[in-house]
């Protein structure tokens, strides 16, 4: 028993790395004196522990999939990769918050500090095969999501925001586990494995505590991807916290929480009969609503902040559309989607969190005529925008027509209708930065220091993957299954 | 004996009025009261499920990590309450409506 926890940690490096990074960069940051501005060592010291967590996980990809700490961590390459998207928007975050002027100096380290936290939860939430592994995971990621959210201090959005965000968090995990003891009770174990095989052989009666039960299991993971009925909490904590923290939340606990829910789809309803198809019923019905009330509500916002937190809740949608097919070529586009997702939001969210740090506010209009004065940034702004809109030739569209083609081979036709319905919608609202950026006279010509040439690189750098995606995911996808990166 | 059903009513009870009390209440230590209540149904739950049905570990390891995990959630709940009393010197959910579309 000792023996074999002992050689499950060899397979918890990247896990154990990341947790010690963050051990380190508290201790860094108790050597800074408390008025000193510039905190350059401890993110480089970031920077290091973060990219090796991901050198540990890149070595990780091919590998079988193994079941390590008596089968309560499965690490596949499903978790695998999925992690990977995880470390790469914590780094991006990072390097943002230290470019940032929306949070102040003295408060980054605690962002570095709680963002690896985050990331540590997520790893857990995502490998998860255990109730417990499950919740701890989640509440790892909730209770440092609610301190991150309210970073600001004496800014009473900031505050707010994070009020809003412990309340709700707090509600939904409570119940997530009210539906898990039921869960438990029933079926009479905590890992996944063993009630996968309880949930064969069940009487009707049980059914009928256990189909509710697992609705409000779904709460609790709803909550963290935002989808529709529990999605309240995300425009308001979106907008009132830090833009750094918004690029955060809108990429990491969304992809563990997706994983997390591929993972219970998959394992416990993959068999056809009535919990496949009150479930599957369920994740339609959200899948469709999530799409729509995000779009609609993004049209009106006045705030590209807003409006991207919006986008990213009918995103989210579109990949619940990947994990009702149930198949493996649902659950490889939803994550070849949340490849392109993680570096389109990003890159957008970067080039707005430096007009916003230049302006105080990041209304549309504060984008006019950015073409005449950085055209390089218009015109990664402008790609980006066609990709989230899903235009061919770029990711956006190759993401999305994947997800569309596992739900058009499973016969999911009026769910594919209203996901291109929405596509047109939102093309609106992306188009319209388009059109600000390009037509509109500039209302100033004072430079945006957030520009500088490094930054300006990295955004490029970020927005190459979605070019290059779109263009050549074939051969991206044939490298991906000769390393049977996916799902196995 | 205390049966098994006893114990689920109880906890069912629990959990209702934590959910009465967050929908009724306006005062935002209340509302974590209610947090507090939908947890401990839960915790019993699982401990109840523990005794009389399944004779394993499982049912008391998820109590008490409920136990542990709802006190780090009421603390940072706490000190965000703390902060939010600062600036806006109230507890009232009501006023909590500076970020509204």
């Amino acid at each position: 028993m000792g023996i074999n926890y002992l050689a499950s940690l060899s397979h918890y490096v990247p896990e154990l790395l990341a947790c010690l990074t963050m051990f380190g960069l508290i201790l860094i940051e108790a050597t800074y004196k408390e008025e000193k501005k510039e905190r350059g060592l401890l993110f480089l010291a970031a920077g290091i522990g973060l990219t090796s967590v991901l050198v540990f996980l890149i070595f990780n990809l091919g590998k079988e999939p193994l079941s390590i700490f008596t089968n309560s961590v499965v690490i596949d390459s499903f978790s695998t990769l999925s992690k990977i998207i995880m470390c790469l928007g914590t780094l991006g975050a990072v390097y943002l918050t230290s470019q940032s002027r929306d949070i102040q100096g003295n408060l980054k380290p605690e962002f570095a500090i709680m963002a690896t936290g985050i990331l540590v939860g997520g790893m857990l939430l995502s490998s998860a095969n255990n109730m417990l592994v499950l919740f701890i995971g989640i509440e790892t990621l909730s209770i440092l999501s609610y301190v991150l959210a309210s970073l600001k201090k004496n800014d009473d959005r900031s505050a707010e925001a994070g009020l809003k965000y412990a309340l709700y968090g707090g509600i939904t995990s409570g119940i997530m586990l009210f539906g898990m003891s039921h869960i438990f009770g029933v079926v009479g174990s905590i890992n996944f494995t063993d009630i996968a095989v309880g949930l064969k052989s069940l009487s009707e009666g049980q059914v009928l505590i256990v189909l509710p039960s697992f609705l409000l299991f779904l709460v609790g993971i709803g909550y963290k991807i935002a989808c529709v009925p529990f999605h309240m909490w995300a425009p308001d904590v979106y907008e009132g916290s830090p833009i750094p923290v918004t690029t955060f939340f809108s990429i990491v606990p969304k992809v563990a929480g997706l994983a997390a829910l591929v993972r219970i789809s998959t394992t416990f309803f993959a068999e056809p009969g009535v919990l496949n198809v009150g479930w599957v019923g369920t994740l339609s019905i959200i899948a469709a609503l999530t799409m729509t009330v995000g779009n609609i509500s993004a049209i009106g916002q006045q705030s590209v902040k807003r409006m991207l937190a919006y986008s990213s809740i009918s995103h989210a949608g579109v990949m619940i559309l990947g994990i009702i097919v149930m198949n493996d070529l649902g659950t490889r586009s939803v994550l070849f989607y949340s490849i392109t997702y993680l570096f389109m939001t990003l890159a957008a969210f970067y080039i707005v969190s430096f007009v916003n740090d230049k302006y105080g506010n990041d209304h549309f209009e504060r984008f006019s005529g950015l073409i005449y004065r950085y055209p390089m940034m218009a015109i990664m702004m402008t790609i980006l925008m066609f990709s989230l809109a899903g235009i061919p030739p770029l990711s956006g569209f190759v993401a999305k027509f994947h997800i569309f083609n596992a739900l058009i081979i499973e016969k999911y036709y009026t769910l594919a209708v209203i996901a291109g319905i929405n596509s047109v919608i939102a093309l609106y609202y992306y188009l319209k930065i388009v059109r600000i950026m390009t037509l509109k006279p500039s209302e100033s010509e004072e430079e945006i220091q957030g520009f500088t040439y490094v930054n300006q690189g990295v955004v490029v750098a970020l927005t190459i993957p979605v070019v290059v995606l779109g263009l050549f995911w074939e051969k991206v996808l044939m490298v991906a299954e000769g390393a049977k990166v996916f799902v196995q | 004996m205390v049966s098994l059903s006893s114990y689920l009513f109880i906890s069912f009870a629990l959990f209702i009025s934590g959910l009465a009390v967050m929908i009724a209440r306006k005062n935002i230590i209340a509302i974590l009261l209610g947090i507090e209540l939908i947890l401990n149904s839960a915790a019993l739950n699982f401990a109840a499920y523990a005794r009389f049905v399944n004779q394993n570990i499982d049912g008391h390891l998820m109590s008490l990590f409920i136990i542990v995990i709802a006190a780090a959630e009421a603390a940072v709940g706490l000190a965000i309450v703390i902060r939010f009393f600062q600036i806006k010197e109230t507890i009232h959910i009501d006023d909590a409506t500076q970020l509204q579309a």
